[in-house]
């Protein structure tokens, strides 16, 4: 009885060991052509059937060039990423290439788990120069801790209705903040509005906190100290609301808009401006009733309340938007990984996926091409003027914390009014979560 | 099997002693190994790492050595209580507890509707199953949608003369989880009652019909006693679904979260994925682990899920 108690246990013991090492996950074969490289990258489920045409022809490519196979796999979120990136870390094996959006670039290289970039690795990919400039802001820390490649870039603009601003007599879209809420008021009426904002957008909120504060001279982080409590960001929030609880131009329902949600709003063709968006809602605006009647524009670059910038203010038109490319350090394919990278940003292969998917070249040679096109001038001129959010592990959580200012502000907003308490109040928290993400920093 | 063939030359008393050993002692209790070593697998390690890394500093600079993570003791707990976990706690259990007692009489009386044969039950049977067969995240879905601020719900409310307002923020999101909540999740209750229901016994029917019983007091008396068990332990096992429900408020709320529905599971995602604080989340989820199990455990000691009659004997 003992030894099939035993035998059983071991068969057991076996079958659960052997189940157990299938998950490792399959890596490429020894050496030479059989290689395989894995590249994690974030699924597209505006365009999917091209998007699977064109890791089809990027694997041909590759596979002509190098002799090994691509092999890509795709999240469908930012948390997927997340969970893949920490699975891959602590177990030391998984994709070899990320595509890491360029505001969680901080996050990925606070694990320490992507090769730092020299020269050498530079050079593999064709050099640092053949990069927009601006694009390389969020790369590392300085210049001597980079690990996030360029690849493409998403500026923010605005859309406005060129018919909606000539009827109220605006001959050009506003460039200050200040001359944007008066422009919106001249166009609201009716059913008609100045502003589409998606108020109750997860992402959008902060970047235009970050936006005006930056431009008012205050990056929100100072080395290791968070400086959210300051009147320039109070500022910043009280007109991000105030042109909903004030000027009252903006749709009320805005307070229940995502991103998508205002794109669909502005593209009904009854709104003036339509902010913060990117080259991928083109698709959109163009099958709405809006169709032909609209351009992009640079974002104001002027802070609220002033007409002119001060002198330790920032031309920061979107922030640095899009995604980099890192590669693993615990990669045994590095050499292929950086052909891959090369391949990718290659200019070629960069103005073909800006075809398909609306995605801005980080080429600098690719986005020379575009900036001739009229309806892109604006956009291509956005990610020259991108400004990087500061590099910290803790941006996640400050990003996190501003917010947050707008996610509990929504009630009030609701009812149709704002206080300049409850702002404080909620900046306050967030100060207190920014600073405290600050000091675990390392 | 071949352990009680015997042979046949053995005494009586040699007889019931080694039966005896057989039934308590010889036990091939090693046929539950495969068992044993899945529930070591899938539960007890993964808890055991999770109890390890509530007592650690893991964060996004230390997960690369996770191994070599500083051990900080008790203070992720402390850090709990100061980052809302409390109120948290009393969010999901309200939340869970409220949903749990409205879908009960909903459930029943569903179960009721569709005891009796009629032309067509099968259909509504379907019908009824429909809410707790979609997937979470459509319902989520569909439900944001119909809450906008100018969605249907508010449409139909301002036809009727009521102002609806905000639903998806504010002190009416917890409402609105709880609305929502329900539509999902009574179909559990009626899917227990019925099952309870129908194993009611025929006699039992005849037995009232013989006393002229009429239906209330047959259903009060006779009918929902039977009832009781199954629906209690479908009472504990939705509240614990519903405590344990992420992808609700999640989808219909986002992260981060209104403060009114700031649930258990979401604060710990938050911490978790978008603090990236694992020691934090862990410590988190463990505390409230402790905190769900302490009721649990008084509510199944009483109960003791005396669904058969057998479990009432013991």
């Amino acid at each position: 009885m003992n030894s099939k108690k035993l035998m059983a246990l071991a068969g057991v013991t076996a079958l659960a060991l052997a189940s157990a090492a299938c998950g490792g996950g399959d890596e490429g074969g020894g050496g030479g052509d059989g290689k395989t490289l894995n590249v994690l990258i974030a699924a597209n489920t505006q365009y999917p059937d091209e998007f699977a045409a064109w890791q089809k022809d990027i694997s041909t490519k590759f596979k002509a060039a190098t002799g090994a196979e691509v092999k890509f796999e795709t999240f469908a979120s930012a948390n997927d990423e997340l969970t893949k990136i920490q699975t891959s870390v602590v177990s030391g094996s998984g994709p070899d290439v990320y595509a890491v959006g360029t505001t969680f670039t901080p996050t990925a290289y606070s694990t320490g788990a992507f090769v730092k970039l020299g020269d050498e690795e530079w050079n593999k990919i064709g050099g640092k120069d053949k990069f927009n400039p601006a694009t390389l802001g969020i790369s590392g820390p300085d210049e001597q801790n980079q690990v996030g490649i360029p690849w493409v870039s998403r500026p923010f603009v605005m859309a406005y209705n060129t018919d909606m601003l000539k009827a109220a007599g605006i001959d050009k879209p506003a460039t200050t903040w200040d001359e944007l809420g008066q422009q919106a008021k001249q166009m609201t009426k009716g059913d008609e509005y100045g502003l589409a904002i998606a108020y109750k957008d997860n992402f959008d909120p902060w970047k235009f906190v970050w936006g005006m504060s930056v431009q008012a001279g205050n990056p929100l982080v100072d080395g290791k100290t968070a400086k959210l409590q300051d009147p320039k960001v109070q500022k910043a929030y009280d007109t991000y609301f105030g042109w909903l609880t004030r000027d009252k131009v903006v749709d009320p329902a805005a307070v229940g808009w995502t991103n998508p949600q205002a794109v669909a709003a502005f593209a009904k063709g009854k709104t003036g401006y339509f902010m913060l968006t990117t080259p991928t809602a083109i698709n959109s605006l163009e099958q709405g009733a809006v169709k032909g009647k609209w351009k992009f524009a640079l974002l104001p670059t002027v802070p609220p309340g002033a007409t002119s910038r001060p002198s330790n203010g920032v031309e920061a038109a979107s922030i640095l938007s899009g995604d980099n490319l890192l590669v693993a350090d615990y990669s045994k394919n590095k050499d292929l990984a950086f052909e891959y990278v090369k391949l990718v940003t290659d200019q070629e292969t960069q103005l073909d996926y800006y075809k398909k998917f609306g995605n801005l070249p980080a080429n600098a040679a690719a986005l020379q091409t575009l900036s001739s096109d009229p309806q892109l001038g604006p956009v291509t001129e956005a990610a020259k003027k991108s400004v990087a959010t500061p590099f910290t592990g803790a941006w996640g959580d400050i990003q996190l914390a501003l917010t947050n200012v707008a996610v509990q502000s929504l009630p009030d907003l609701g009812k149709g009014s704002i206080s300049t308490q409850q702002i404080d109040a909620r900046i306050a928290d967030a100060q207190k979560s920014a600073q405290t993400a600050l000091d675990r920093a390392k | 099997m071949t352990i009680l063939a015997r042979p046949p030359e053995e005494t009586t008393a040699k007889k019931e002693q080694r039966r005896r050993g057989v039934t308590e002692r010889q036990r091939p209790l090693w046929l539950l190994t495969p068992g044993g070593v899945l529930m070591v697998l899938v539960i007890l390690i993964p808890l055991a790492v999770a109890l390890w890394i509530s007592l650690i500093d893991l964060d996004q600079y230390t997960l690369r050595r996770w191994v070599e993570a500083p051990f900080i003791g008790l203070d992720n707990f402390v850090e709990s209580f100061s980052s809302g976990l409390l109120n948290s706690i009393w969010i999901s259990v309200s939340f869970a507890v409220l949903s749990t007692i409205a879908t009960v009489p909903i459930g029943i009386a569903a179960a009721l509707v569709t005891q009796n044969k009629y032309r067509g039950r099968g259909l509504v049977r379907a019908v009824f199953l429909i809410p707790y067969v979609l997937p979470s995240f459509v319902v989520a879905t569909v439900w944001r949608t119909m809450l906008q601020p100018d969605g249907v719900v508010n449409a139909w409310l301002s036809k009727v003369g009521i102002e609806g307002g905000l639903w998806l923020t504010g002190p009416r999101s917890y409402w609105a989880l709880i609305l929502v909540e329900i539509w999902a999740a009574w179909p559990f209750i009626y899917l227990m009652a019925l099952a309870a229901l129908q194993s009611v016994d025929n006699e039992v029917h005849e037995a009232s019909a013989v006393d002229g019983a009429p239906w209330w007091p047959k259903l009060r008396r006779v009918i929902l006693p039977y009832l009781r068990g199954p629906v209690l332990l479908a009472c504990l096992l939705a509240t614990l679904n519903h405590i344990n429900n992420f992808t609700l408020p999640f989808v219909l709320f986002g992260a981060p979260a209104p403060e009114d529905v700031n649930v258990m599971p979401m604060i710990v995602y938050v911490t978790s994925f978008q603090s990236l604080r694992f020691g934090l989340s862990a410590a988190m989820a463990v505390l409230s682990l402790v905190l769900i199990a302490i009721p649990l455990f008084v509510y199944l000691r009483a109960v003791r899920l005396d669904v058969h009659e057998e479990g009432a004997r013991r």
